[in-house]
């Protein structure tokens, strides 16, 4: 699972639970895989994104100096775009989980692929 | 855009995985006549819901490789992993992740929506029934209990909630699944659907409905 595709998830589906994001991340063993940097792509993306969850996942991926607060002027700044890039798109984690945020449901990833299936009472 | 290959999936696979066939192959062809627009839409986020061996959204993530993201949804952890296989087997970029229909994403974040639904006309009991539990998860990737639309019609109440400002479904029916009552119920919801291709194939007639927005 990229750190593109955490963004979109979230845990709402779960009864009771308002937002449900951004779910906790933990990453027990990740694979960093190369690609190619695209600056345009990220820039018109970013909309889409959401910012805290992109620190956040920053913070427990060890990808130091992205800013707590998104900047304004991001694509001017070719050096933050390139870190962007690394963490959203060559981050793969493949054991580790995702924990929602007002229930603690936890939701285990293997193989690269998060398990967010929720059992009928849980809907 | 290139048809993937699928050489990686073996008849043991099969057994847990729905196997590409005509509709597989009508949802690729309706997409590729309409690259066009898919083009000028720009999507950032596709999904496929219920993708199955992946064979439909790695042929789209490798024609729109460099502009979207692009992920699998499936109920059935064969699905997950034969559709994450066939995306490297085939050089694309793409996650899967295990979920019910769109449940596990973001509200109003999809762009490109694809679904070919469990479309098969079957008694609601065979799609709830202990059968179906006991059995094999391949049952949930074609029965479609009532006119086989149960499925189709729980993502039609969800799809204001999934489809972002932009964003365009394209989804598949059987002649039996009542096309015409699905664009009238989308119609009702506030969408624009329209079907988009036909196809008549041994013992089905099936049609691809692109679904979007209405303006007002």
């Amino acid at each position: 699972m990229k750190i593109s595709t955490y963004n979109f998830l979230t845990s709402m589906a779960i009864k009771g639970v308002k937002v449900g994001y951004p779910l906790k991340l933990t990453i027990n063993k990740k694979n960093v895989v190369e690609c190619e940097f695209n600056p345009v792509f990220i820039e018109k993306l970013l909309p889409k994104l959401d910012w805290s969850a992109v620190y956040g996942a920053a913070q427990v991926a060890e990808c130091e100096d992205i800013p707590q607060a998104q900047p304004d002027n991001i694509a001017d700044n070719e050096a933050l775009l390139q870190k962007l890039h690394h963490l959203l798109f060559e981050i793969d984690v493949l054991e580790g989980q995702l924990e929602c945020p007002e229930t603690g449901r936890v939701f285990p990833i293997t193989d690269g692929i998060p398990n967010m299936l929720l059992n009928e009472d849980e809907v | 855009m290139e048809t993937p290959h699928t050489q990686h999936l073996s008849a043991a696979d099969y057994e847990h995985v729905y196997e590409p066939a005509e509709d597989s192959f009508l949802l690729l062809d309706a997409l590729e006549a309409d690259l066009p627009f898919l083009d000028a839409l720009q999507p950032r986020l596709c999904v496929e819901l219920g993708s199955g061996s992946g064979i439909v959204i790695t042929a789209l993530a490798k024609r729109l490789t460099q502009s979207t993201l692009c992920l699998a949804t499936d109920i059935n952890p064969h699905a997950c992993a034969a559709t994450k296989r066939t995306a490297s087997h085939n050089g694309a970029r793409l996650d899967s992740v295990r979920c019910n229909l769109a449940d596990a994403l973001r509200p109003r974040s999809v762009d490109l929506l694809l679904f070919n639904p469990p479309y098969v006309v079957t008694s609601d009991e065979e799609l709830q029934g202990k059968e179906m539990l006991a059995g094999s998860p391949l049952v949930y990737s074609w029965a479609g209990g009532q006119h086989g639309r149960r499925v189709t019609d729980v993502l039609l109440q969800q799809l204001d909630g999934i489809l972002s400002p932009i964003g365009v479904l394209y989804l598949l029916l059987l002649r039996e699944n009542k096309p015409d009552e699905v664009i009238q119920q989308l119609i009702k919801l506030n969408f624009k659907a329209v079907k988009c291709m036909e196809r008549r194939i041994p013992g089905e007639y099936l049609y691809i409905i692109k679904v979007t927005r209405s303006i007002n």
